[in-house]
């Protein structure tokens, strides 16, 4: 069975390191996998990619004027904050 | 080895709207933090957001004044990554359908058109801004302060193809787009107000390959002026790397103004690490013919038009990319002042040089409103009459921008009509002969360049007033030069 993906990209992608025994016993895993959902190749599907998208919501696209509401005031946003400092919100530093 | 660079640009313009990109929070100019909140900004559990329909307008706009075709059934996408000015942990963008797509820019360099390819153009809404605290380095910050008055405000991001071949097409390219905004009134296009950020993905390969070489991604260019240098400096490093042997890092680069160079950020994230999927909170965005033909109907006079107009006046293709990234009263007058005097080299010269250099000079940012264009015409055509000299032109004009009078007016007041009759003007070339006769001979024995001496004679004795090329003329003539 020929592997249509590359198991060391996907370990990279999900951040996970594999042995090279687990990278085999993976692979055929996931072939598997693939193999199974290939099926669905089988159907006539129509190609056009802006018509593949099924959304949750068939409705088309409601847009809003763009007009001010007014909404929270700075003491309402900022009253949920652990830490607050010249009206900023604080949190730890970025990188550690 | 012979290496060729290829850059392309992605940039992200602010769009003028007044509200955000998904609520209706107000965009605020401030430096007083967190004063335009709302759930959907704030990216609180259950905000639901609600596309801005201007912005979508402005697109579109956009995006068909770059000749891009438009995608009608198009949708918004989340682009997911964690860092603390982003609160929802994923930011609203579009993917594989964005609002246009395979666009071009006519850009004008070295006095010659060129085109650059635009890739796509999106939609998609800003961060919020983070400030490191303590050190004021992300590396060895105390903390992170967090103001989201930005987050939401809508932005319009342009990616061109990979096609720009040097750092001058860059910033010509960057000007062409901002001025296309300014054209568009979509964004007031000020790079110090962030208005417009670019980022560069810049591979430098040999000559003869077909294909690009390892792309590096520089931020962090707040000027164009930094956008240069940026790419100058990353061409020639990743050139020397290669004439090295060495291997190019795909990686994002942070340009570093006081020092000039580019340094490492990070290695640079594929698009499968963003996770992108359909936003399930925002409905299909359905573009309708009815919508995009009344944007069509409506688009300005474009930055490329704007040019196309100005060397139809006989100006030079390179003057006219000038004026047409203008301010928009310096376009118009232009076309006033030249409509009068039918002299384009002489119209451009005097409202881009002498005008907007006594502007400059007395910081003054726009004209009084009783400078009318018909001034700077008459200044022009007197001059061209051999009426006044260059010099009282220039005169003439920096009393018309203080003081309510005429070109005419100043002139009588300060003497500056030149003597242009050719009999009182003898009388003097004559006067000037018969005390100068020493220096006749030596003319007339080849010392060409005295001719020069008795000019200054005559325009002196005249107290300024005869036109120096009459008084040559006429001089030359009485000697039988």
């Amino acid at each position: 069975m020929s592997k249509k993906f590359d198991i060391t990209n996907i370990a990279k992608l999900a951040s996970i390191s594999l042995s090279d025994d687990e990278k085999e016993k993976l692979s055929n895993d996931l072939s598997v996998i693939i193999e199974h959902v290939q099926a669905l190749s089988d159907l006539e599907l129509d190609t056009n990619i802006e018509d593949v998208y099924i959304h949750p919501l068939e409705k088309v696209l409601a847009l809003d004027d763009d007009t001010e509401k007014p909404s929270l005031t700075h003491d309402e946003a900022m009253s949920n904050a652990p830490k607050v400092s010249d009206g900023k919100f604080i949190v730890p530093p970025s990188l550690e | 080895m012979n290496l060729k660079p290829t850059i392309g640009i992605e940039t992200h313009i602010e769009l003028n709207t007044n509200t955000k990109m998904f609520c209706r929070c107000r965009v605020v100019d401030t430096e007083e933090p967190n004063v335009n909140l709302c759930p959907t900004c704030l990216g609180l559990p259950g905000a639901l957001p609600v596309p801005n329909e201007k912005a979508i307008r402005y697109i579109t706009l956009l995006a068909l004044a770059t000749g891009c075709s438009i995608t009608k059934k198009g949708m918004f996408h989340r682009k997911n990554y964690f860092y603390p000015d982003l609160p929802k942990n994923y930011q609203i963008s579009q993917f594989d359908l964005p609002v246009g797509e395979n666009g071009n820019l006519e850009i004008v360099i070295d006095n010659e058109k060129d085109y650059v390819e635009i890739e796509r153009v999106h939609m998609e809404e800003d961060t919020g801004k983070s400030s490191h605290e303590g050190s004021g380095r992300i590396d060895s910050a105390t903390s992170t302060s967090l103001d989201f008055n930005r987050s939401g405000i809508p932005l319009v991001e342009i990616v061109t193809k990979p096609v720009i071949k040097s750092s001058k097409e860059a910033v010509a390219y960057i000007e062409e787009l901002r001025q296309l905004a300014i054209e568009l009134e979509i964004s007031e296009g000020k790079l110090e107000k962030g208005n417009l950020r670019f980022d560069a993905n810049i591979s430098v390969a040999p000559s003869e390959s077909n294909e690009l070489g390892t792309k590096v991604e520089i931020k962090n260019m707040n000027s164009l002026r930094s956008l240069e240098r940026a790419i100058d400096f990353e061409i020639k490093r990743q050139s020397s790397a290669l004439e090295n042997g060495d291997i190019i890092i795909q990686e994002t680069r942070h340009w570093d103004e006081s020092k000039e160079t580019t340094t490492s950020m990070r290695s640079k994230e594929g698009s499968a690490d963003y996770r992108y999927f359909s936003d399930p909170d925002i409905p299909n965005m359905v573009l309708t013919d009815e919508f995009i033909n009344q944007i069509k109907e409506n688009l300005p006079s474009l930055p490329h038009e704007n040019r196309n107009k100005l060397t139809e006046t006989g100006l030079g293709l390179s003057d006219s990319n000038v004026l047409s990234k203008s301010e928009k009263w310096i376009f118009e007058l232009y076309f006033e002042v030249f409509n009068n005097t039918k002299d384009s080299k002489a119209s451009f010269n005097w409202i881009t040089g002498e005008l907007q250099g006594q502007m400059r000079k007395l910081e003054i940012k726009s004209l009084p409103n009783w400078f009318s264009p018909n001034f700077l015409s008459d200044v022009i055509k007197l001059i061209d009459e051999n009426k006044i000299s260059f010099t009282s032109g220039k005169v003439i004009l920096e009393e018309l921008i203080q003081m309510d009078t005429t070109p005419d007016e100043i002139a009588k007041r300060l003497d500056l009509y030149q003597e242009n009759d050719e009999v009182a003007i003898s009388k003097i070339v004559n006067e000037i002969i018969d005390n100068n006769q020493d220096i006749v001979e030596r003319i007339k024995n080849g010392e060409d360049k005295l001719v020069g001496f008795m000019v200054g004679q005559i325009i002196k004795s005249s107290g300024g007033s005869i036109n120096p090329g009459m008084a040559k003329e006429i001089l030359s003539k009485e000697l039988n030069l």
